[in-house]
């Protein structure tokens, strides 16, 4: 259906996620989660609004600061970082990622392999 | 944005309470705002694009043009960044001019923003007197800067123009209206019972929700964050002694009230100006030289950084700014407006947290 | 000229419907704009009634160099306001795009090229009073007779 007064916003999102700053945001949240900038551009723009494109820079500033302080497990694969400071992957996949993540830690697995295994996880949600 | 709903009912671009243009899509189930979508564009005039690759000279008319409103902070800001940058020192007579120019600003903005508000709610007869109060401070900024809006007030290493004794008489006599004038209106707001149903327990942000979104000035201040006003690190302001305004409600009445209780503090201090105003000149001199850093003031909306990078004959190769209405329109629309009890409030919601279009996109 | 249309004039020249639209301008114009309210300037007086509803609108206050999501809605909200109509570009932004149009920027002045502009007041703002005189200037001339010229 054609929407009277829609408008095709993809182009000025992407004129807002290439300024210098959020460029280096960008590429700061691709890195961790080991992805390509430009697939995660994609992503970013597919999900987000305008108004959360612009404020990336200083949420992701936020998110180091102050999401999951302490616990290795969730630090390891942004638990609040990715659901509440920079919204990508639903709370509910979260949580079933880091149930199953814990569960690998009580049968026995290295805390490496489980966190390799998790971020892999968190990668797949915020792609999919 | 994912969509739970298919109801989604479209305020803006244009609209009787707004300013300037946005568009909020807000997703609803009968009376009740799920959630809300910015979306931006309208003002988007890519002015960091412009201003890459020039003198400072140029840039420093392109700085206050990113925002009309809070025109001169952003010249203050862009300013002293190259004064970082290059070693200049200001004398410590404009120095003190700088703050009152900035306050003036700051007293003209935070009337216009609780204008604003006092229009959205419908109470048209505060709001007008309020603008009329607006205009005796903005005479008083023509008085000092020589124009009305977009000053030009400062320099690297100085100001343009001296407050000259009569001047400074006139500016306290008016001052002193405005004060008076301003005790009135507070008044009016702050007992007005059916301002009070429009405002209280409406668009509450917790102090939680303001800290992760990073929001800046009356907005973050509304919600108990302690620490958040950068005057409180910039040199002549701990000079003159300067303490933060904090509420705990976080919600409309209380950001409408932070400005009204900053106005008064804001005028406390040009008073202390330019009691304490020291003899000397008004312009050092001084050459922009190459560097790279960032530099944050504090604008009437919060927090506003200028990150720059210049080379040795003083232009500009990299600039970017980040100024507050970024985040408080983010936190507005995803944490104040979401839940709204109903779609009446979220105009005023939206209204409450001083949105800057303009600044917001650059 | 009929006594209709006297009746017409007399009734339009006391009764302007002011609506303004910011394509992307430093919103300095806008609050200028907005400035033209307070009681000082009293443009009541004049019968000057400001809303933002293009539909019920006589004059069109255009503020700013426009933007790429103004192009096409611009067109839009000029149609929407009802015969007599004139629009007045206020500021320097909607006549060469001032500051604005220099290279990498996102804007595509002057306004002219979407919308027919009657007057133009330049400054950067211009000051409420000038606002409020190119209003109360502009506006008689264009609903002055305005049946009769489409004759």
């Amino acid at each position: 259906m054609n929407y009277l007064y829609e408008k095709d916003l993809r182009q000025m999102k992407y004129t807002i996620l290439t300024s210098t700053r959020h460029d280096e945001t960008v590429h700061a949240i691709a890195r961790r989660l080991g992805t390509g900038d430009a697939k995660l551009r994609m992503v970013l723009i597919r999900r987000f609004d305008m108004s959360l494109l612009e404020n990336l820079e200083s949420r992701w500033q936020m998110g180091q600061e102050h999401a999951d302080n302490g616990d290795p497990v969730a630090e390891g694969i942004g638990y609040e970082l990715f659901t509440r400071f920079i919204p990508l992957v639903d709370p509910e996949v979260m949580q079933t990622i880091y149930n199953k993540m814990q569960a690998m830690i009580q049968e026995g697995s290295a805390i490496d392999e489980a966190l390799a295994r998790g971020k892999a996880l968190v990668r797949e949600a915020v792609l999919s | 944005m994912k969509k739970t709903v298919d109801v989604s009912i479209p305020l803006g671009p244009m609209h009787p309470c707004w300013k300037e243009p946005v568009r909020l899509k807000c997703e609803t189930a009968g009376e009740r705002v799920l959630r809300a979508e910015v979306e931006l564009g309208y003002m988007k005039k890519g002015i960091e694009r412009i201003m890459r690759g020039r003198p400072w000279q140029e840039v420093m008319f392109l700085a206050e043009r990113v925002c009309g409103i809070c025109s001169v902070i952003h010249n203050m800001v862009f300013i002293e960044t190259m004064e970082t940058i290059s070693d200049i020192a200001v004398p410590p007579r404009a120095a003190y001019l700088r703050v009152i120019a900035n306050e003036l600003d700051r007293v003209a903005s935070h009337i216009l923003a609780n204008f604003s508000y006092c229009y959205t709610i419908e109470h048209e007869t505060l709001a007008m007197y309020l603008l009329n109060t607006r205009e005796i401070v903005l005479d008083n900024l023509e008085r000092l800067t020589g124009s009305r809006i977009n000053t030009a007030y400062m320099i690297p290493g100085g100001v343009r123009f001296d407050l000259l004794p009569e001047d400074a008489t006139a500016m306290l006599a008016d001052l002193a209206k405005v004060e008076a004038e301003m005790r009135r209106h507070t008044r009016i707001f702050e007992t007005g019972p059916l301002i009070a149903l429009r405002s209280k327990g409406v668009g509450v942000m917790s102090r939680e929700e303001a800290i992760r979104a990073h929001t800046v000035g009356p907005t973050a201040r509304a919600s108990g964050v302690e620490d958040c006003d950068l005057r409180l690190r910039h040199p002549t302001y701990r000079e003159l002694g300067f303490t933060q305004v904090t509420r705990t409600e976080g919600d409309n009445f209380a950001r409408i009230m932070v400005r009204f209780q900053e106005i008064f503090q804001s005028i406390d201090l040009i008073r202390k100006c330019i009691d304490r105003l020291p003899d000397g000149p008004i312009r050092g001199g001084g050459l922009c030289k190459a560097g790279e850093t960032s530099y944050a003031g504090e604008a009437p909306r919060g927090e506003l950084t200028y990150s720059i990078k210049t080379d040795e004959y003083g232009r500009v190769l990299d600039i970017a700014i980040r100024t507050p209405s970024v985040m408080n329109i983010e936190a507005c629309a995803h944490s104040m407006i979401t839940d709204a009890t109903s779609i009446a409030d979220v105009t005023s919601t939206f209204i409450s947290s001083d949105p800057c279009i303009a600044c917001n996109e650059r | 000229m009929s006594i209709l249309q006297d009746i017409k004039n007399a009734v339009r020249s006391r009764s302007i419907h002011v609506s303004y639209v910011d394509v992307g301008s430093c919103n300095g114009c806008d609050i200028e704009v907005l400035a033209c309210l307070a009681p000082r300037y009293d443009i009541e007086q004049y019968g000057i009634y400001v809303h933002n509803n293009p539909r019920e609108a006589d004059v069109l206050l255009v503020i700013g160099s426009v933007t790429p999501q103004w192009v096409d809605k611009l067109r839009d909200i000029w149609e929407k306001i009802p015969e007599p109509k004139v629009a007045v570009a206020i500021g320097n932004c909607p006549i060469s795009g001032c500051v604005y149009a220099r290279k990498g920027t996102l804007t595509t002045p002057p306004v002219e090229n979407y919308i027919p502009i009657a007057a133009s007041v330049p400054g950067c703002p211009p000051r409420p009073t000038e606002i409020l005189s190119a209003i109360l200037s502009v506006a008689p001339l264009i609903f002055k007779d305005y049946e009769e010229k489409q004759r």
